[in-house]
């Protein structure tokens, strides 16, 4: 079957590598930028509102990296469970992508020590405990929103994550050096309870994590909206990394312009979920008009957010959804992987949206402190990710349906 | 014709890298034309003349009933203070979720290139038609004055000076629901012209040629006329797919928008399709078991296709047992009493055994399917898609009947009492349905025999290459 | 080949359509299709059971612009859908409702995305069946029943003779050599093309019948006719209630419309006949005019008559009586006051005010004290009533220059009556159930307001009316003096 696999160049370039020091040290440089930045302007009229601000920050710049980790481990268990032969010339990369979840797990230690270590409410009002004075519909809450069972959730969710993410890479591994068939079918029959985990964990983690950062605001879609915006998120991350290994000699043969003709069409299919469910959560709280749950909306609609607001109907729907409807716009991988950095780019406003409006209004300066900060974070998870791949083959090539992925072409 | 034998391969079993055969028996092009087009053309089974006994005789009593209800008035049914939305919208919602599955499987199947929906998706879209039919009937005579239920349209009426109020939900409804059923019915006609074609190829009666040569619009078979039929194919689907989402999403919005606790919750979209697309699928099933049997088409749809089938049951109804946990848990998260009691209320209220029912039959039935064993059994998948058809009807009367009965105000509490009408009715839609299914299967290619020619073509283009890989190795 | 004849009047062979060759699947047809395209041949079509994948390139297909129906069609649909339901909602027909604005666009998405599919879904199949030419019910390729297993397991490839380089032997020997199981002339169909009588006959009727509910409701909508309208449904057209001021024969008194039952009491006409609900004592009528109304009222209480004449008594000795020489004149007054404060121009209103002039103002024995308590409590009820329901037109001052009574100055509108300055002489000096008596009944273009008020609010009103025009019209003895402030 050898015969049959182009011979490609699998390799990341090890000049890549070689930045992941220089990386590390530039992001850890950014986040502590970031983090005087907000210290020093946000500081005048509150004492401890720098401090917020940067831990939003912090958290949304975290989760825009983890979502499309989390989507990556989403598209790896799917296509083994329905046997998605396109996929295994991808999966290999969204295995990296997603096995790099467990090491970038340790970036929200600084989140978890301040819940479990301080009272503080830099992010989360419910750390202050019984004792201050929340309100009374969050000081119910407290059975569930306390710093030791938070801890807890947390744990278990990296857990899962983290663990399949594993088996999945290191069984894929496996089958490079055995080419065992009986390695797939173990892998697609584990897909189906993997997901299940998988969906219960990101349902919950979505709500613990971000939706809690407004503690007395609730809404049940909010775990499917943080799925939608991962998977988009990464099947715009998978279109720009296969494109810069192209531009650098890997992989020419082994990705083909089929492939980012369906990672295209996925990434519009999910650009069209994802407004679907930001609508619907919009629409109900907006026809409902329930003072509870409409406060979610009124701050974002306020304090200059209603411009992001606009900004993700315009650049995370509208134009992207026109613009990548053509066939000729998905057969050109340069083309887009334009269009998949402008999906970054709404995708980073939309985690944004989602989590910093709690802190502050927007200003010149909070763009600008969060902008540091994202590079910062981007820079230690690209770190990050090129130790976690090192010198893996980027294409499983023993994979027994790289053959048929190959051999396909889309239809009309 | 080719003796049809037990299966000499089981193609539930998976071979990675090797595609498994989506049709057994080592059927050809004709042979399988010719399986699918002998049951318009031979005299029906006895079963099928007394299954249509049956059921044509619930159609008409369904009819009557209707007839009855508009001369006498809704007051027949058992809506009554606070429970407004009885049965009528139950049902209504339980044949809108049925008729989900048809378009999802030609569209969205098709999208993901899951070429084992060649051997279903034409009976599953006729059924989506039948199952949006016996839906639309509802909310038509639910209406009181069902003779004017034309004002729902926006047309520039001289006596009532005023336009419908898109601002409703109900109204998104009449367009949603309008717009599904004339699109599917179009996309399944579309679906249909080959094998009409492939009908009026074969007949020897005259009469016969001249009604399928009209039904199929003269096709010809040219490959001009196929790229802009597939072209159309991939556009409808795309086009589908969203449409499909949307419907039960506004259906949802019909509830959701409200501020009833139970009701007003923004998982309601998602959560709704879910469950739509796990109900049409467990339909999909109900009919597909007997009718493979009665027709002998167990070649064409092999176990391959039941198995899938039960495995896209047991994800969906997984989906909408994390909906229903997530809701439980936000209701308790949200700290609105009302909304907490409402789900208490389900739970261990009156209607607790509404919602018991619901809950095992949705959440902890499609379990079972977890195991080989139950995939393969269908006499087990049988069952299982019934008790699923029963646990969807009965989550739908949960939403509908319990929000209702009890709201914020315990002085208008009440406790709902279906009616003979309302019990008669929802027999009486079962009866339409089944007889225009059985008109369907009569007359009509009940399975898409070109497309079924395609995949056995692509197999065998999958196979040489799987070999030809192989003499290399 | 350029026989232009049509094959219909002459009996020679139908012209010749092109050459089909026939193959057993439909990798034999690729090769024969790649090779007849190397060969030069243009005119060269494919009929196969499906949609074999690689025949467009190999034959040659270019792509379709299908995609750009669908999506203008989309486009028209979601402007069609927008436009109508703004139209609709927001312009030509605008009403509240949900407290949601005219013009709420998050509620106009919902139908807009199903106009937009539905626009592009109809023009997708159409178009589709548009750009193929279908339907189209006679073909050369019908004309020979080989052809028929096209759509069963036969894959037929044809080259046209219409082609520049056609030629018959070349094209059959190329045919030939391409590995085809037959090659057959195609010849054009030559079944006469004209439409059977009968079938257009069929036709006209079928449109003709189905044009004539049509017509019958258009005829209905424009004719006149006697007869009232047949009723499928009801829509509660009949009623076994009887109308209003009609007879029956059901009660001996031949009316429809029933006195109350003796000894009973309406909800909310308790005490009807107080003077505290009435603003004078009934019992001490003073004029022919009010005596009649004071009858007609006991004339309601048919059986109660004895026992309401008792009680009117008993409260008439407790209230005291008022002199009707004292209260006839200032009434009469105020009509006048009310007459000169008219707009002189305003002719129609006048004429208008006159006949309640004429009817003759009533002459009742007025209360001259409050019947209830006056302190805190009352007056500030009386003064957010007042200004609730009052200060409107009478003005926060009640010198009758409220909002209303500004604006309707600015407009000029001619019939408008200055609302009364509550400071007249005449008001002033009325006795406080004359001004309970207005508020209840209206006065002039001045509306009842006993719907508003109850008669407690009334009276509250009347108490803060009166403490109003004492604030106005104060004197000096009204000062406290130093011994007062010390008090």
């Amino acid at each position: 079957m050898a015969a049959n696999i182009p011979n490609d160049n699998l390799t990341i370039p090890a000049s890549w590598r070689g930045m992941a020091p220089v990386l590390i040290a530039v992001g850890a440089v950014c986040v502590l930028i970031s983090l005087g930045l907000f210290y020093f302007t946000g500081s005048e009229a509150k004492p401890d509102v720098g401090f917020r601000v940067f831990f939003h920050s912090y958290l949304a710049n975290f989760m825009f990296c983890l979502s499309f980790c989390l989507g990556a481990l989403f598209f790896v268990l799917v296509t083994h469970l329905v046997r998605a032969s396109w996929a295994s010339s991808i999966r290999r990369l969204s295995e990296l992508l997603a096995f790099t979840i467990s090491w970038w797990a340790l970036l929200f230690i600084p989140i978890l020590a301040m819940v479990l270590f301080t009272n503080s409410q830099a992010l989360y009002a419910w750390n202050g405990g019984p004792g201050s004075d929340l309100p009374m519909i969050v000081q119910n809450k407290l059975s569930y929103l306390n710093p030791g069972f938070f801890a807890i959730r947390t744990l278990v969710y990296f857990a899962i994550w983290g663990i399949t993410a594993r088996i999945y890479f290191l069984l894929s591994r496996k089958q490079d050096d055995t080419g065992d068939t009986e390695i797939s079918l173990k892998l697609q029959r584990w897909a189906g309870p993997a997901i299940m985990l998988f969906a219960l964990a990101l349902n919950f983690a979505a709500f613990d994590w971000m939706m809690s950062t407004d503690a007395a605001w609730f809404s049940t879609i909010y775990g499917v909206y943080v799925f939608a915006a991962g998977l988009l998120s990464f099947f715009a991350v998978m279109i720009i990394l296969c494109n810069m290994l192209q531009n650098s000699g890997r992989i020419e043969k082994l990705v083909t312009v089929e492939h980012y003709q369906d990672m295209s069409k996925f990434q519009h299919g999910f650009i069209v979920f994802w407004a679907y469910i930001a609508f619907s959560q919009f629409l109900l709280y907006w026809y409902g008009n329930i003072p509870e749950e409409t406060l979610w909306y009124k701050v974002r609609m306020t304090n200059g957010w209603q411009y992001v607001g606009l900004l993700l109907i315009v650049f995370h729907f509208a134009v992207p959804f026109l613009g990548t409807m053509s066939r000729h716009v998905r057969r050109n991988r340069g083309v887009m992987a334009g269009w998949a950095g402008l999906i970054l780019v709404a995708h980073w406003l939309d985690m944004m949206f989602l989590i910093l409006p709690n802190a502050a209004p927007v200003t010149p300066m909070l763009v600008l402190g969060h902008l540091i900060c994202w590079i910062g974070m981007v820079s230690i998870f690209l770190a990050l990710f090129l130790l976690r791949a090192g010198e893996t083959p980027v294409v499983a090539t023993k994979d027994p349906w790289l053959p048929e992925s190959l051999a396909y072409q889309v239809g009309p | 014709m080719a003796s049809i034998a037990s299966p000499a391969i089981d193609n539930t079993i998976d071979i990675p890298g090797r595609r498994t055969p989506l049709v057994l028996g080592n059927q050809t092009y004709a042979s399988v034309t010719h399986m699918v087009a002998r049951i318009s053309e031979e005299a029906q089974p006895a079963i099928w003349w007394i299954a249509f006994a049956i059921a044509f005789p619930l159609m008409l009593m369904f009819g009557g009933l209707i007839g009855y209800l508009i001369l006498t008035g809704v007051g027949v049914w058992g809506n009554m203070s606070p429970v407004f939305w009885g049965w009528p919208i139950v049902n209504f919602v339980f044949w809108v979720g049925i008729g989900h599955a048809g378009t999802l499987i030609s569209a969205i199947l098709f999208l993901f290139r899951q070429n084992w929906r060649t051997s279903i998706n034409r009976a599953a879209e006729a059924m989506t038609i039948f199952a949006v039919i016996c839906a639309g009937t509802f909310p038509g005579i639910h209406v009181g004055r069902a003779w004017l239920a034309f004002w729902l349209t926006p047309y520039p009426s001289l006596n009532l000076w005023m336009w419908p109020q898109f601002r409703s939900p109900l109204l998104w409804d009449v367009f949603a629901v309008g717009t599904y059923a004339s699109v599917s019915l179009i996309f399944w006609y579309m679906g249909m012209i080959p094998d009409l074609a492939s009908f009026r190829d074969r007949s020897k009666n005259k009469w016969r040629r001249m009604v399928y040569g009209l039904l199929c619009l003269g096709w010809s078979g040219s490959s001009r006329h196929w790229m802009r039929y597939e072209k159309a194919y991939v556009i409808l689907s795309a086009l589908a797919t969203p449409l499909v989402l949307s419907v039960h999403t506004v259906v949802s919005f019909d509830f959701a928008v409200s501020q009833l606790p139970g009701w007003h919750t923004t998982i309601f979209p998602p959560y709704f399709v879910a469950g739509a697309i796990f109900s049409g699928f467990a339909m999909v099933l109900t009919l597909l078991i007997p009718v493979r049997a009665i027709y002998n088409l167990k070649d064409l749809i092999t176990p391959r296709h039941l198995d899938n089938m039960c495995k896209i049951i047991l994800a969906t109804g997984s989906m909408v047992g994390l909906a229903y946990t997530t809701e439980f848990f936000m209701a308790w998260y949200s700290q609105n009493p009302y909304e907490f009691f409402t789900f208490w209320n389900r739970a261990f209220g009156p209607y607790w055994w509404a919602y018991w029912i619901m809950f095992s039959c949705n959440v902890i039935t499609p379990q079972l399917f977890w195991f080989r064993v139950f995939r393969t059994n269908t006499v087990i998948m049988w069952v299982v898609t019934i008790f699923v058809n029963i646990g969807m009807w009965f989550e739908r009367f949960v939403i509908c009947c319990t929000s209702l009965s009890r709201d914020f105000l315990p002085s208008s509490w009440g406790y709902f009492s279906p009616t003979w009408v309302d019990i008669g009715m929802l027999v009486g839609s079962f009866g339409l349905f089944t007889t225009l299914f059985l008109l369907f299967c009569r007359f009509l290619p009940i399975i898409a025999i070109s497309e079924i020619k395609w995949t056995i073509s692509q197999h065998a283009h999958s196979e040489h290459r799987y070999k030809h890989g192989h003499e290399h190795h | 080949m350029s026989d232009h004849a049509k094959p219909k009047k002459t009996p020679k062979p139908p012209k010749a359509h092109g050459w089909m060759a026939e193959y057993a699947d439909d990798n034999q047809l690729l090769d024969a299709a790649r090779k007849v395209k190397d060969s030069g041949y243009t005119r060269i079509d494919a009929f196969t059971p499906f949609a074999v994948h690689g025949i467009d390139e190999a034959i040659g297909i270019k792509p379709t612009a299908l995609p750009w129906f669908t999506l203008c069609a989309g486009f028209a649909g979601l402007t069609v859908a927008l436009t109508m339901e703004y139209w609709m909602n927001a312009v030509d027909y605008p009403y509240i409702i949900s407290g949601k604005p005219y013009a709420s666009w998050p509620a106009f998405i919902p139908v807009a995305f199903e106009l937009t599919v539905l626009f592009s879904a109809f023009t997708t199949v159409f178009a589709m069946l548009g750009l193929n030419g279908l339907p189209r019910f006679s073909s050369p390729f019908f004309s020979n029943p080989k052809f028929d297993r096209t759509t069963d397991d036969r894959f037929f490839l044809w080259i046209g003779s219409s082609d520049k380089y056609f030629n018959s032997e070349k094209v059959q020997s190329l045919l030939t050599s391409t590995g085809a199981l037959s090659v057959e002339e195609v010849r054009e169909d030559d079944s006469p093309s004209d439409i059977p009588k009968p079938i257009i006959f069929a036709i006209i009727a079928g449109i003709l019948v189905t044009l004539i509910p049509g017509a019958i409701v258009l005829n209905m909508r424009n004719a006149k006719s006697g007869e009232s309208r047949l009723h499928v449904f009801f829509d509660m057209d009949f009623q076994p209630s009887r109308h209003t001021q009609t007879s029956t024969a059901m009660f001996a008194d031949g009316r429809v419309q029933r006195p109350p039952v003796p000894g009973t009491v309406a909800r909310g006409e308790l005490g009807a006949t107080d003077p505290y609900t009435l603003g004078y004592d009934p019992s001490q009528t003073v004029s022919t005019d009010s005596a009649t109304a004071a009858a007609k009222l006991v004339s309601f209480q048919q059986d109660g008559e004895v026992a309401g004449d008792e009680s009117k008594g008993a409260e008439a000795s407790e209230t005291p009586a008022v002199e009707p020489s004292e209260t006839e004149p200032t009434d009469a007054e105020g009509v006048a006051a009310e007459e000169v404060t008219a707009d002189p121009g305003a002719q129609p209103a006048a004429d208008e005010a006159a006949p309640a002039a004429a009817a003759g103002v009533p002459n009742y024995a007025w209360l001259t004290e409050l019947p209830v308590e006056a302190n805190g409590e009352l007056f500030e009820l009386g003064r957010h009533k007042f200004e609730q329901h009052c200060a409107l037109c009478h003005g926060y001052g009640g010198y009758g220059n409220g909002l209303v009574a500004q604006r309707a100055a600015e407009l000029a509108q001619g019939y408008w009556l200055q609302p009364a300055n509550l400071h007249d002489q005449a008001i002033e000096e009325q006795p406080v159930g004359r001004i309970y008596y207005t508020i209840t009944h209206g006065k002039g273009k001045m509306g009842s307001y006993a719907a508003s008020l109850t008669p407690e609010e009334r009276w509250a009103v009347v108490a803060y009316v009166k403490a109003l025009q004492r604030s106005q019209n104060a004197q000096p003895s009204d000062i406290p003096t130093r011994g007062d402030i010390a008090q």
